[in-house]
Parts: C-alpha cells; sequence; structure tokens
C-alpha cells in the first residue's frame, strides 16, 4: 500500500518538474529576442544575428519570425499581451501609433544617427519623437521586365508612359504581338494597401494631403465616386484587368508562383514592389533587367502621379521599452548600430537587395536593376509619398483590399464599390 | 469495502487528476471568465488601459449583417459537413467490418488522414486545389476544374467541406466500427433467421442498436466544425474575398485586426452559448432513440 502511493507521489513530482523549464543565463549574457515582419527576409537576419554572437559572444539573438501576409500584426499583439514581447523588432511606421507608449524614444543626438541620409529619420516619426529607423528605401509603380518589352517595342522608355492613352496603347501592342502584358498579384494587401492607397496618396506630395482625404472619408464629408483621382486609377485597373496575365482565375495570389512567372519573362509587367527581388533573386532561372513606369491615371502629362513612382521607407526598427531591461535595451542599442551601420552589417542587407537609406554604405554596392530604378526615380525626385498608409492599419487594406478583388472577378461593379469604400471609412475612427 | 476517508479520496484525487484540473483552469475555466468581463470593456488588444461600456458589445454583435452572414455560412458548412462525415464514416464502417479482405490495412490507412491535423492537412489541401487540380483540369480540358476551387466563394466552401470529410470520415469510422463490433452476435444470428437480412437488418436492427454511436459521432463533428479555424486559416484564410471567413476566424478577426477585444470576445461567447444549446440539445434528443438490446 505505501509503495504505491509514494509512487504516485513521485509521478506527479515528475510531471510537475517536467513542466518547468530552467531558463538561467549566466552573469554578464544578454538573451534578446527580435520580431520581424519582413518575412521574406527570415534567413538573412538569421545569418546576421549568427554573426553577431560570434563577435559579441555574450549577446544571443532570438528571431521570431513570420510569414509573409500571414498574421503579423495578431503575433505581436499576443507577444506582447503574454508578457514575451520581443526586445526589438522591425515594423511598419503605421504601428508605432498603435504601441506608441511601449516603445524606447530615440536620442536623435546618437552620434552613429549623423549616418543616416537627409530626411530619412522622419520615417520612424510619430508626435515629433522618434521611435525608428529605418533601414531600406523601397518603391513601386509597374514594374517591367526589359529583354520582354524590348522584344516588342526595341528601345523602350518608360518616361513616355505618363498618360493612360499611352499606357493603353503600351498594352495593346504587347497584347497583340502575344505577349501577356501584365499581371495582378491577387492578394488583398497588394490591391488594397499598394493599389487603391495610390488614390490616397496622390492627393498632394505631403503625407498630410493624404491624411485629409481619408479624413474627409472618414467624416462621410467627401464621396470616393466623386474623386477624379479613384475614377482614373480605376479607369487604369479596369485596363490591368482587361491585360492581366492570370485573368482566368485572378484570385489565386501565389506570391512565389507569380513572382517565379515574372521572372521567366512570361509577361510583360507586373503591378509589385522592388521588394520582389528577396524572392526573384534567389531563383535559379530569371531575367536580370527590370525597370519601373509609372501608373498614369489621367492624359495630362503633367499631372502629379503620371511621371512619379511611390518611394518610401517601408519597415523601421524598433526597440521595446515596456518589458525588456536597460542592459537588454542598451545591448539592441548596440545590435542596432551594427546592423545599420557598420560595414558589416550592411553587407546582409546589400545582398538581400535592400537600398539603405545611410551616407556610409559602400559606393560600389550594385543593387539589382529593380531597387537601381526606384532610386533613380528618389534622385529625380520623382516621388509619390505615402506616409498616409498610417490610416492603413488594422483591417483597413484587408477589408479594402477584398472589395478591389471582388471587383478585380467582376462580383461588384464601381459603383458598389465606391459605396462599401464610402462604408468601410464610415466605420472608421480619426487619429 | 473498508470506507475511505473523504480527505484520502480528496487526497488520491489531487495527486492523479490534480495537474489537470490545473491545466484545464488555466487554459479554459479562467480565460473564459476573463474573457466574459473583457467583452463588457472596450479594450483594443494593445493597450494597457480600457474603459467598461456595459452591454453596448452585444448591441454591436446583434446589429453586425458581417457576424450573421458569416455565422450562415458557418451553419451551412456545419451542416453538410456533419451530414456528409458521417454517411461516409458508416458506410466504410460497414464495409471494414463485413469481413472483407485487408480490412484492417484499410481501417489503418482511413485513420492516417485524421493525424495529418488541420495546418498541415490545409496546406497539402490548398496545394491540391490550387495546382494540382487545375493542372489536371488544364491537361485533361475539364472545364470546371481549370479554375482553383479556392477562388470562387461557392466552391471554395466545398473545398473546406470536402477537407474536412476526408479528416474525419476515418476518426468518425473507428467509432462506427467499435458500434459495430460491439453490436450481439446472437441478436444478428436471430435476424438473420428470421428472414431479415441485407438493408432490412441494416435499417431495423443494427441503426437502432448503434444509436449511441451516432449520438457520439454527430457531436463530434458538430463541435469540431462549428469551432473549426486552423483548416479554415490555412485552406483558404477567408478567401475568395473573405467569403469563407467562418465564425471563429470572424472572432479572431474582430478581436485583433480590428483591434475591438470587446466585440470579438461577445462574438465569441455568443458562438459558445449556441454551439452548446445545438450540441447539448442533439445528445439529449437522441438519448432517448438509444435502443437497450
Amino acid at each position: 500500500m505505501k509503495k504505491s502511493r509514494f509512487l504516485a507521489l513521485v509521478l506527479t513530482l515528475l510531471m510537475l518538474t517536467t513542466m518547468v523549464s530552467v531558463g538561467a543565463t549566466a552573469e554578464g549574457e544578454v538573451k534578446l529576442t527580435y520580431y520581424s515582419t519582413s518575412a521574406e527576409v527570415n534567413s538573412m537576419f538569421e545569418e546576421m544575428f549568427a554573426k553577431y554572437h560570434e563577435e559579441n559572444p555574450n549577446v544571443t539573438i532570438e528571431l521570431i519570425p513570420t510569414g509573409v501576409g500571414m498574421g503579423q500584426q495578431e503575433q505581436l499583439q499576443s507577444l506582447y499581451a503574454s508578457g514575451n514581447a520581443p526586445t526589438f523588432m522591425n515594423i511598419d511606421p503605421a504601428n508605432i501609433l498603435d504601441y506608441q507608449d511601449k516603445l524606447v524614444v530615440f536620442d536623435e543626438n546618437t552620434d552613429w544617427f549623423s549616418n543616416l541620409n537627409p530626411g530619412a529619420i522622419e520615417a520612424g516619426r510619430v508626435d515629433g519623437k522618434v521611435y525608428g529607423l529605418p533601414f531600406s528605401t523601397q518603391g513601386y509603380a509597374l514594374c517591367y521586365n526589359k529583354r520582354v518589352v524590348e522584344s516588342v517595342i526595341p528601345g523602350f522608355d518608360p518616361a513616355t508612359i505618363n498618360t493612360q492613352d499611352a499606357l493603353r496603347t503600351f498594352f495593346e501592342t504587347l497584347d497583340a504581338a502575344g505577349v501577356p502584358p501584365t499581371m495582378i498579384h491577387g492578394a488583398n494587401w497588394s490591391v488594397g494597401c499598394h493599389y487603391l492607397g495610390l488614390v490616397y496618396a496622390v492627393h498632394g506630395k505631403d503625407t498630410e494631403s493624404g491624411n485629409k482625404f481619408i479624413e474627409s472619408l472618414i467624416d462621410g464629408t467627401q464621396d470616393i465616386a466623386a474623386d477624379p483621382l479613384f475614377q482614373g486609377y480605376m479607369d487604369t485597373y479596369d485596363m490591368l484587368v482587361k491585360y492581366n496575365y492570370r485573368k482566368d482565375d485572378p484570385l489565386v495570389g501565389d506570391i512565389n508562383a507569380d513572382d517565379q512567372a515574372f521572372a521567366n519573362g512570361e509577361c510583360a509587367t507586373f503591378f509589385m514592389g522592388d521588394w520582389m527581388w528577396s524572392i526573384i533573386g534567389t531563383l535559379e532561372k530569371k531575367d536580370m533587367d527590370y525597370g519601373y513606369m509609372p501608373l498614369p491615371w489621367s492624359n495630362d502629362p503633367t499631372a502629379f502621379g503620371n511621371n512619379e513612382a511611390v518611394v518610401s521607407m517601408p519597415k523601421v526598427m524598433c526597440i521595446d521599452a515596456s518589458q525588456s531591461t536597460p542592459e537588454q535595451q542598451a545591448a539592441a542599442m548596440d545590435v542596432l548600430k551594427w546592423m545599420l551601420t557598420s560595414a558589416e552589417g550592411q553587407e546582409y542587407f546589400i545582398n538581400a537587395g535592400f537600398s539603405m537609406p545611410y551616407n556610409n554604405v559602400r559606393k560600389d554596392a550594385v543593387y539589382n536593376t529593380m531597387t537601381q530604378s526606384i532610386a533613380a526615380y528618389s534622385a529625380a525626385g520623382k516621388t509619390i509619398n505615402i506616409g498616409c498608409f498610417t490610416y492603413l492599419t488594422g483591417d483597413a487594406w484587408a477589408k479594402t483590399g477584398d472589395m478591389m478583388l471582388k471587383y478585380t472577378v467582376g462580383a461588384i461593379d464601381r459603383t458598389e464599390l465606391a459605396q462599401e469604400i464610402n462604408d468601410f471609412w464610415k466605420t472608421q475612427k480619426k487619429h | 469495502m473498508r470506507e475511505s476517508s473523504l480527505v484520502r479520496r480528496g487526497g488520491y484525487f489531487l495527486a492523479f487528476n490534480g495537474l489537470t484540473l490545473f491545466s484545464f483552469l488555466c487554459v479554459l475555466v479562467i480565460p473564459f471568465i476573463y474573457g466574459f468581463i473583457l467583452t463588457f470593456t472596450n479594450w483594443n488588444a494593445i493597450s494597457d488601459a480600457y474603459d467598461f461600456v456595459g452591454l453596448q458589445n452585444y448591441l454591436t454583435v446583434f446589429s453586425d449583417k458581417e457576424f450573421l452572414r458569416q455565422f450562415l455560412i458557418t451553419l451551412k458548412y456545419v451542416v453538410v459537413s456533419a451530414v456528409l462525415c458521417n454517411i461516409f464514416a458508416f458506410t466504410i464502417a460497414y464495409f471494414l467490418t463485413s469481413g472483407m479482405r485487408a480490412q484492417n490495412f484499410l481501417r489503418g490507412g482511413f485513420f492516417v488522414p485524421n493525424l495529418i491535423g488541420g495546418i498541415i492537412l490545409g496546406y497539402i489541401w490548398k496545394f491540391m486545389f490550387a495546382n494540382v487540380l487545375t493542372q489536371v483540369g488544364k491537361t485533361f480540358g475539364i472545364a470546371w476544374l481549370k479554375t482553383s476551387f479556392l477562388t470562387n466563394p461557392d466552391r471554395a466552401i466545398w473545398a473546406m467541406i470536402i477537407v474536412t470529410v476526408w479528416q474525419y470520415a476515418g476518426y468518425l469510422m473507428m467509432i462506427y466500427i467499435a458500434g459495430f463490433v460491439g453490436i450481439p452476435k446472437d441478436v444478428q444470428e436471430a435476424a438473420d433467421i428470421d428472414g431479415a437480412y441485407g438493408l432490412r437488418k441494416l435499417f431495423r436492427v443494427t441503426i437502432p442498436l448503434m444509436v449511441p454511436s451516432f449520438n457520439i459521432c454527430i457531436f463530434i463533428t458538430l463541435s469540431r466544425t462549428f469551432m473549426a479555424y486552423d483548416l479554415n486559416l490555412s485552406l483558404t484564410n477567408g478567401a475568395p474575398y473573405g467569403s469563407t471567413q467562418l465564425a471563429a476566424m470572424h472572432v479572431y478577426q474582430k478581436a485583433f485586426m480590428s483591434k475591438q477585444f470587446g466585440v470579438g470576445q461577445a462574438e465569441a461567447i455568443v458562438l459558445f452559448v449556441v454551439v452548446a444549446l445545438i450540441s447539448v440539445t442533439q445528445v439529449m434528443m437522441n438519448k432517448k432513440r438509444e435502443v437497450e438490446v
């Protein structure tokens, strides 16, 4: 009798001890966690952190990876709510608004901040304070495959596509030659955030114009159907839908299949940003020469938006202040300094095709042709600012993107689309 | 029998069940109570502060057309899945207890899909629907296979039903097999002698004796399909354009993406009440039909 009772007790204790994980850190060791929403380059971060650990053995950094387009906001929320907030992270500037009271405010007089290009520090500025540092300049417009386009139109110059008629003729020429003119990636983030975002952003060169337009939609004082930019961009979208390489089944939205098809030259143009190089660059068989042309919304060649591409610093690196120790925060700061301003750290970003907005990046860095094209737009000042995208947080791009997808397959017409977008914005609140 | 004192019995209970009880409390009961409290607040899932707003969230739930629409879609999915799962499982179990060759091997084979589990299963079938079936359609010129099941709102829900049936038929089959094997041999022989064989025996003798198995299986399918989330996420993720977003996914999206945790949790409570009512009613109704030999 006594033996079996004793055995029962021992078994229970054993079960208890296996449940308790012992996480002792030795003296002087710092353990950091890094949450990355740049899902295309998870392996790049892993390699970087391994290298940093080699050089600084007392600092271990664990990457918390995410999947492309998959629940990144929710994952971060649950990390914070469960008390496992990452020590530092890269997030969208829009998320700074959500987590403002939990992030470290950077001291703008930090010595190594002088390496940032002029204006780059604005990427992480909210309410006058800087919460994050950018690591990449990215952009989007209509990407074209040089080899495929020039096989039909030798000596093609993208600057000639600055009116809707020019784009239409361009598509018709390609179509007549049997080349699929364009491709839409059937994902709600691509058409809801990036495409529809143009309608808001092209209202003016500064962030305020876009914000004001969105706020007028929230108020209900603006009907989006009455906006010439909306109608213009939807006319252009109809062209994209008509000549879509995926028009038999536009909603499949397989990012790998679409990137691969574009890299193989199966279509001439693709509405996607230069971040797609992080996938295309890894393919064995791919075309190397690409460029960007504007997406015109009207037939006025001087109108803003008809000659420009979107250029932005889409991600910023922030440090958590609410659940990390001062040692961890200081260590994270050092890691950021190494990642962003040291030649070694920058090399990883350069190899992944990121154009870094820092003035000490090695001058002989050769970027892929997509990034080069966007950089040219940036250098020429022909940029569309999408600062108003801070309003496209939460479910905004997912919901409006779904509406755009319905429009793409013809489940709703343009009047219904405008009505749904109006109704959606009326349920939102101003920041 | 020696009388054990309450303390001794309680001690044994805690020693063996204490751990599971503790886990049950932590993982199910406490979050449920805390969530219920949060339905009366306007927490946005990130900030540290929130206000109490009374019953406002419940009012929002009942006026949310989206939630109603998705609830009806979930209902359609649940009913069709439950019916098809059980018919398939019963039929397979019937044949695999009839003494055919290799029936043990086949039993194992049919059970394997159930072991694969929600997320992986979803990704495998997503590939099947989007790539394999479309390739078959293109190669053999079958029109309705040329486009993916997953890009049409009506066909996407059928894709979910197909995968659910594929996953659960094996599991339910095991329960039905146990039911078949549990029917006493003398009752079956008596039926054969009295001239009831084949379908007549099936409907008049076998099925009434199998009602406990039906009870269990229908309860399992109803509760599992109502709460389906992992398959929903990996197979369709609500696509196309949110039309296959089942109730659980809507709750999750409302709470975390739209950052209206109180409303999302209120929807979850409503869902829980509905599922509890349906399941308990179903079990109670069928209990009366159970036949004793």
